[in-house]
């Protein structure tokens, strides 16, 4: 057990050296992000708590899949593979746990270390027998595997303004609005295999624009119902979510440019970085669109003629 | 017609591909053989423009890629995407519009299924039907015969003979001599990066025994079964 905490700790610093940060900077980089995020979220919103467990649960529970747990148990067997699931979940879980308990918010605390204990005991099916329906099957890839990933958030973001409207509170419905955008990011966030770029008969520029305007068609398909709730029972804030519909394309796009600019190679740290000093200014994303865009088109050269 | 001239490639200091020169018309089926390594799927890749050579590769339609039909020994297919998602971002991808997908599933696939959950031969029938309906005028299928059932075999030798009647270029490697006999014009022969023999139809069968005798040799003996 020793040596596979060792293992993943060499491979989790290998990871950090090919980005091209010394594992160091990295680790001290991730924690002051963390904590930064964390600050602003609990600033933000009175529901940071909630976000900030489903966050947790989300990002530990994918340690769960089937496959992955099938290999630990082959490898080390039934009583070993609990013990490193345990481990693994509560090592993933000290952050938010800690910073809980600086809020003092004790109860909330305690709930990620007993959950993702239980979580450590389950494993999660993905292959399932059944397809689930997506309404972006006639232009494939990114929304229609996002969508059948996180389809239950959609449901949690339509719930949110349901209860905005309600309470009469427009923050929560911009929060759910903001949900919704921030999960068709993450579709965004993994390159794909070079075949799927390769077999496009289109120029960088012309790929790139119609991944662009694919994310934006799709993302106001999700978030419309949103938007048309709070205009109607928040008329006065039209203007409002007009802005934040808008701040959410500017973001899509900039994930997407940020992720080709980087292809093949996964997205690294200072472009993430960049992005998030972008959540505390957007105009710097008027800039930074445009560079990352220029940047992508020359690294898809290579495969898009 | 798709002509390579003076085709090398290198891995660092490590040549796979050296001075290649070979040509590729259309209405003609061409087999590479060669041993594991020999440098088959580099040939592809550079074909395919997935690689960078030293060299000219040469073709009417340009760039080839945007004619190619490229089957990888291995395809990779996404987490839940379904069958017939797959064919209709292949198809999207060049710009191909495809209204009937289920009635040209001739594989007999489960298209509502998520590619992910299929067989080794299911997933390659899934990405060989994808390509042929891309309307490609070059075909490059490298293994198509590998992991496919008896069934899908024969259908899949009957398509190479169909897309040849259609004047297509159709470059097939495979490690089953048989499948090759049945399809190719030409077989090549690659080792160690180059193509060390060309043999037309009508030889095909003085290759397969030499190729044994110079595989086989007295292997088998030294295993001292008993």
């Amino acid at each position: 057990m020793k040596e596979y905490f060792e293992l993943q700790y060499r491979m989790t610093n290998r990871r950090f050296k090919d980005t091209g940060f010394e594992p160091l900077l990295a680790y001290i980089l991730l924690t002051v992000g963390f904590v930064g995020l964390s600050i602003y979220l609990f600033n933000k919103t009175e529901f940071a708590v909630y976000v900030y467990l489903l966050f947790a649960l989300t990002l530990i529970g994918k340690l769960s899949e089937t496959r992955r747990t099938e290999f630990l148990k082959i490898c080390f067997g039934d009583t070993q593979l609990k013990k490193i699931r345990i481990t693994e979940n509560l090592i993933c879980s000290i952050p938010f746990f800690a910073f809980l308990l600086y809020k003092q918010l004790f109860l909330f605390a305690g709930l990620p270390l007993a959950l993702t204990t239980i979580l450590a005991l389950v494993n999660f099916r993905t292959t399932l027998n059944f397809t689930i329906w997506t309404p972006f099957s006639k232009r494939p890839f990114e929304f229609t595997t996002g969508f059948r990933n996180t389809f239950f958030l959609f449901f949690v973001a339509y719930a949110l303004t349901f209860i905005a409207v309600s309470v009469n509170n427009f923050n929560l419905g911009v929060f759910a609005m903001l949900l919704v955008f921030v999960t068709t990011l993450s579709y965004y966030t993994k390159p794909e295999n070079e075949y799927y770029v390769w077999t496009y008969n289109q120029s960088p520029r012309q790929f790139l624009l119609s991944k662009i305007k694919t994310a934006i068609l799709f993302s106001f398909s999700l978030a419309l119902p949103i938007a048309l709730a709070l205009s109607i029972f928040f008329y006065q804030n039209i203007g409002l979510i007009l802005l934040f519909f808008l701040v959410g394309w500017a973001f899509l796009t900039a994930i997407i440019v940020t992720k080709y600019s980087a292809y093949p190679d996964e997205m690294n740290i200072p472009q993430g970085i960049l992005l998030v000093i972008c959540l505390w200014f957007p105009p710097i994303l008027l800039v930074l669109i445009p560079y990352l865009f220029r940047k992508s088109e020359n690294q898809l050269s290579s495969l898009l003629k | 017609m798709i002509s390579i001239q003076n085709l090398s490639k290198k891995y660092g200091a490590n040549e796979v591909l050296k001075n290649i020169n070979i040509e590729f018309d259309k209405r003609k089926v061409y087999g590479i053989v060669g041993e594991n390594g020999a440098g088959k799927t580099t040939l592809f890749r550079c074909i395919a423009d997935l690689e960078n050579y030293e060299g000219k590769i040469i073709s009417n339609l340009n760039p080839i890629k945007n004619h190619l039909g490229l089957l990888l020994t291995e395809p990779f297919f996404f987490q839940k995407i379904t069958g017939n998602e797959y064919i209709q971002l292949l198809c999207n991808a060049r710009n191909i519009k495809v209204t009937d997908i289920e009635n040209r599933n001739i594989f007999d696939l489960p298209l509502n299924q998520y590619a992910s959950t299929y067989s080794t031969g299911m997933k390659k029938k899934l990405a060989l039907t994808a390509i042929l309906l891309q309307g490609n005028d070059f075909f490059i299928l490298d293994e198509p015969f590998n992991g496919v059932d008896i069934q899908s075999n024969i259908i899949i030798t009957e398509i190479i003979h169909k897309l040849k009647a259609l004047d297509k270029t159709i470059i097939i490697s495979s490690h089953i001599f048989s499948t090759l006999s049945d399809t190719c014009d030409e077989i090549h022969l690659l080792s160690n990066g180059s193509f060390i023999k060309s043999v037309q139809k009508a030889n095909f069968q003085a290759l397969e025994t030499e190729m044994k005798q110079t595989t086989i040799g007295n292997k088998i003996e030294k295993l001292g079964l008993r």
